[in-house]
């Protein structure tokens, strides 16, 4: 079975086999190229699943796989290398790409039936894994930015499916121009990176492992580590759609519904999240890395959820709330929850790739995006409602789920990283929290307009075929399951956490700044909150299991924070704002018959309280007959205006500051800015392109002018 | 002899082809231009060649100056063909008529 | 001051005068038989430097052959004579330029070659030259022969007729291009107007 890791590139070259062999003869076979893609997908996630299960019993793994053969030697130890690096974390992120893909591509095959550019579709999709799979797998950053880059033109190719339509060209533009826009910052990374990686003694400076290694040794300069990460961090915002460079995100949209759950999901958002894990040991040299990524993670998260309240089009929706979900991944790396981070990538996958899928499974029974042309889909729909409310039930994090068991996993290392000191652990632990409302808000109100009252559709809905609702309930299945790998019921001694520890992650691994600063407080007596000692318990953390605070045992703050165990306190809270949330969402949306909404019965509490009729008829039997003039008047301003306004205060106040936010931030400060630099440009192209004459003899006289300057510039210089 | 005289001949005959190459309309005129520069090259190579290494068995500045001639029969035979083209398709030979190029 | 170097002022002003009439003469035909002149010049400043057969060559191909080629060019092409202004716009740019250029050569070649004289000029023999041509420069040579076959066939293919079919080619030696330049729609209608001589196959790409 070990041999079997020696083997994990066959998952890499399978799909590129089959992108290569659907464009070669694709058109020609029964099903139109697409058995290729989906044969090929098969034999690959079979792999990854032993790759994942072999790691997985063998984890802590000691020393990882490396394979590799110089691709471009350039000099002694300048070398280009193609290569593989097999470990726990990429075989998570082999089995979550694969899986995903696999799923899409069976899915696929009924969603784009009859499409005309079937094969094309069906060879991009595979060629996109592919690209994934080549980034997750590389041992070197020169490889993992050809896969990066790669990722980014299959997903331009892709979202511009319907490149009939100007704006899907538009979209398509949009997503390339941004992401390549923050390339630029990935690759001034990686060069800076590897230029402090020279003269260490190394085999080549681009090799991933031995960056880890010179970067946990403290070989490595600061201002390479500073400079190099933050550099790399900007090709990951825009990947991985942090605030401000997550505008492609929604209009990625424009595809079709298959490629925006394989974006969102699998292949390309979590790019920028596997390479910041994957480069962890690195940015865990700097606390400033870490608290611009946590405070950008933490905009994110909020902001980008309040942007989905707004939407009709439920993909935006959805797309938002990646957004969101994006930003707790980020954060938690920023509050040094790496393995929270990679938990939430890895469950976060299976249910937005159900989320996505499910939405286009309605998508493709009414003909419209718009939940406006919905309404009542539970009825016609079953299987498509069910393994929606599941995946709405991940994503709001509602306990048992695989999302209750990641993102309270973020939550608790936020809360950690507070109890070491650190201000931005409070940051994410309570911004994370108010998210978490929003999120429960949006997706709350998404299902009711979606699945409650009468149909509202121009076509009657049906439910979608078999090969539709398979890949549907598997992910449904995964989008609960997989969260148990890490919870308190599973067993401590192999689990998600070991799973992805890598040889520099490890149960001893500290963070040097908080060492240095223990000492340093220490001498000066500092104050909690101010990051640098480290000191007693965490915020809410003060009755949970002391192992959960790796900083109270002996006061040093590790990376694993061990073995996950209840959270009580936590849970009630998030369970309380997870009523609130869906209540609040009852009050404005669930105007359809409450006894056919499942989801209706949940939110009772909350509807009670907020039904003013119940307190009109408590208030007159028993306060009103007594003390008529006063008091009913008192209590129907209280139910009215006090309980009434409060409620309608805090939706319209979310509202409002959604609108607020996608209004000047969203529109105006980020698009403007976007817009602005394409009108300056096209301003002085109007100008330069003067001097484009197209008079030959010009442009000779130029360059003879030229040549003279030249000279004289180099004689004048030597 | 003095081996500025012929090289600064060379350099004059240059630059007057330069000259040509740039002021005048007619192509044909931009092609005599061209070889104006291409004789004045010829003379810098056998100056080279006589004044400084006559001893040289390969006489590479002689070969380099036949060859330069040999070239430059060619190009203006491809050239002059050119020219015609471009006369018979705008009925013109103004170099700065042909500006489909320009932005 | 030599002999040889008198001589050499001599031609040398007769070359740079006859170029100046090339580039500034406002007559066509006149230019060319200018630029004749020249090429004629460079003969005598290779004989002067003692390259007789280089001298040979040069009054053979380029006098001979170069300057010739360059009248018929004029007179197929019906340049104006005298009518229209053969400078463009770009005088003042293209003299700055030279003579910018010529200030920086000069300077440069003054600088470096100022004090070199020779006392004897030698030139290669012709046996000399062909023992290096058909020894070490044979391979360039053969090369040679094949650019000119190339741009041969090249100048061909362009400068003949494009009429679009196969075998309806006849007119290729007909020199009734540009003899209505006006208007495309005039060319096209003579050639719709023009029988092919013949019918050598019918239709197919070329």
């Amino acid at each position: 079975m070990e041999a079997l890791l020696d083997y994990a590139w066959l998952v890499v070259v399978l799909p590129l086999a089959s992108a290569v062999a659907i464009t070669a003869f694709g058109k020609n076979l029964p099903w139109k190229g697409s058995e290729l893609g989906i044969a090929s997908l098969a034999i690959s996630w079979v792999l990854s699943v032993l790759i994942a299960y072999q790691t997985f019993i063998m984890s802590p793994m000691e020393e990882p796989v490396e394979f590799s053969y110089e691709w471009a030697p350039m000099g002694s130890e300048f070398v280009f290398e193609l290569g593989m690096l097999v470990d726990g974390l990429t075989a998570v992120m082999l089995l979550l790409v694969t899986t995903v893909s696999l799923m899409v591509h069976i899915y696929s095959r009924e969603y784009m039936h009859g499409e005309k550019r079937f094969t094309y579709f069906f060879a991009m999709l595979s060629l996109f894994t592919f690209s994934m799979l080549l980034l997750v797998i590389a041992n070197n950053l020169v490889q993992a930015v050809v896969g990066w880059e790669l990722v980014g033109v299959c997903s331009y190719l892709l979202i511009g499916f319907y490149w009939e339509e100007k704006s899907n060209q538009d979209a398509a533009n949009k997503a390339f121009l941004t992401t390549k826009f923050a390339d630029i910052g990935l690759i001034v990374g990686v060069v800076v990176l590897s230029a402090g990686m020279f003269g260490l003694d190394t085999s080549t400076p681009f090799n991933i492992r031995e960056i880890n290694a010179a970067a946990t040794a403290g070989e490595l300069s600061t201002t390479t580590v500073v400079l190099g990460m933050l550099m790399i961090f900007l090709g990951c915002m825009a990947k991985s759609g942090q605030m401000p460079l997550h505008v492609w995100l929604p209009d990625a949209m424009a595809g079709p519904t298959p490629v925006s759950a394989l974006i969102h999901a699998a292949t390309m958002v979590t790019a920028g999240v596997f390479v910041l894990a994957r480069l962890f040991p690195v940015l865990a040299q700097s606390l400033v890395v870490m608290n611009v990524i946590a405070v950008v993670g933490v905009i994110t998260l909020f902001f980008g959820g309040l942007l989905a309240l707004v939407q009709d089009d439920i993909k935006k929706v959805l797309a938002y709330s990646t957004v969101s979900q994006l930003g707790y991944m980020v954060a938690a790396i920023g509050v040094g929850g790496y393995t929270a981070s990679v938990f939430h990538l890895f469950t976060h996958g299976f249910f937005k790739a159900l989320l996505f899928l499910g939405a286009g499974s309605l998508i493709h029974a009414v003909h419209s995006n718009n939940m406006s042309d919905m309404g009542g889909m539970a009825k016609a729909m079953p299987y498509t409602f069910v393994t929606f409310i599941i995946g709405t039930l991940a994503l709001a994090g509602f306990p048992l789920t695989a999302g209750f068991f990641s993102k309270d996993e973020i939550l608790i290392a936020g809360e950690i990283w507070a109890g070491a000191g650190f201000a931005t652990g409070h940051l994410v632990y309570w911004v994370g929290i108010a998210a978490a409302f929003v999120t429960t808000f949006y997706m709350a109100r998404a299902c009711f307009l979606i699945f409650a009252g009468e149909s509202r559709s121009h076509h009657p809905p049906h439910e979608s075929g078999k090969q539709m609702v398979g890949p549907l309930v598997v992910l449904a299945v995964l989008s609960i399951a997989s969260g148990y790998i890490f919870s308190p019921v599973w067993t401590a001694e192999q689990n998600f956490e070991t799973w992805t520890e890598t040889e520099f992650i490890t149960e001893e691994t500290v963070y040097p700044f908080a060492a240095d600063a223990d000492d340093a407080a220490e001498d000066q007596g500092e104050a909690v909150g101010t990051p640098g000692g480290i000191q007693g318990d965490g915020v809410l953390a003060a009755g949970s299991e002391p192992s959960v605070l790796a900083a109270a045992e002996d006061g040093e703050l590790t990376v694993l924070h061990g073995a996950p165990t209840w959270h009580f306190d936590l849970l009630a809270l998030l369970l309380v704002v997870f009523f609130a949330a869906v209540g609040v969402a009852w009050k404005f949306y669930g105007k359809g018959p409450p006894d056919r909404d499942p989801t209706m019965q949940m939110g009772r509490v909350t509807t009670v309280l907020v039904n003013k009729y119940g307190f009109d008829e408590f208030g007159y039997r028993f306060i009103v007959v007594p003390v008529r003039d006063t008091m009913s008047r008192a209590a129907s301003y209280s139910s009215n205006v006090l309980i009434d306004g409060a409620v309608s205060g805090v939706g319209r106040m979310t509202k409002n500051a959604a609108f607020a936010t996608y209004r000047v931030l969203d529109q105006k400060v980020i698009d403007g800015g976007v817009n602005g630099a394409a009108f300056s440009a096209a301003w002085w192209s109007e100008r330069l392109k003067r001097t484009q004459s197209g008079n030959v003899q010009r442009y000779a006289a130029a360059l003879v002018a030229g040549t003279i300057v030249l000279v004289v510039a180099f004689a004048a210089a030597t | 002899m003095s081996l500025v005289g012929p090289l600064l001949l060379a350099t004059f005959l240059f630059c007057v082809g330069i000259y040509g190459v740039i002021a005048r309309r007619n192509a044909v005129l931009v092609l005599i231009s061209v070889e104006l520069m291409l004789n004045a090259v010829n003379i810098n190579l056998v100056a080279f060649q006589n004044l400084l290494f006559p001893d040289e068995l390969a006489v590479s500045g002689l070969m380099f100056a036949l060859f330069i001639i040999g070239v430059a029969a060619a190009e203006v035979g491809v050239g002059l063909a050119i020219v015609f083209n471009m006369f018979r398709n705008r009925a013109s030979v103004n170099v700065d008529d042909v500006d489909l190029m320009r932005w | 001051m030599t002999g040889l170097d008198v001589v050499f002022v001599l031609v040398a002003l007769f070359t740079a005068g006859a170029a100046v009439l090339t580039v500034t003469s406002k007559n066509l035909v006149h230019a060319a038989l200018s630029l004749a002149a020249t090429l004629a010049g460079t003969a005598g400043v290779f004989l002067v430097l003692h390259a007789d057969f280089l001298a040979l060559v040069q009054l053979v191909v380029n006098v001979g052959a170069v300057a010739v080629l360059f009248l018929f060019g004029l007179m197929l092409t019906r340049a104006p004579i005298g009518r229209e202004a053969l400078d463009s716009q770009n005088r003042g740019l293209g003299l700055a330029v030279a003579g910018g250029l010529f200030v920086l050569l000069s300077g440069l070649i003054i600088a470096a070659f100022g004090t070199t004289t020779v006392e004897q000029v030698t030139g290669a023999s012709i046996e000399v030259i062909g023992i290096a041509i058909f020894a070490d420069w044979v391979l360039p040579f053969e090369l040679l022969s094949m650019l000119l076959l190339a741009a041969l066939i090249g100048a061909i293919m362009l400068a003949r007729r494009e009429t679009g079919e196969s075998g309806e080619e006849a007119m290729v030696t007909r020199i009734d291009v540009g003899d209505t330049p006006t208007t495309e729609g005039g060319v096209r209608a003579e050639l719709e107007n023009t029988t092919p001589a013949g019918q050598l196959g019918a239709g197919g790409d070329r």
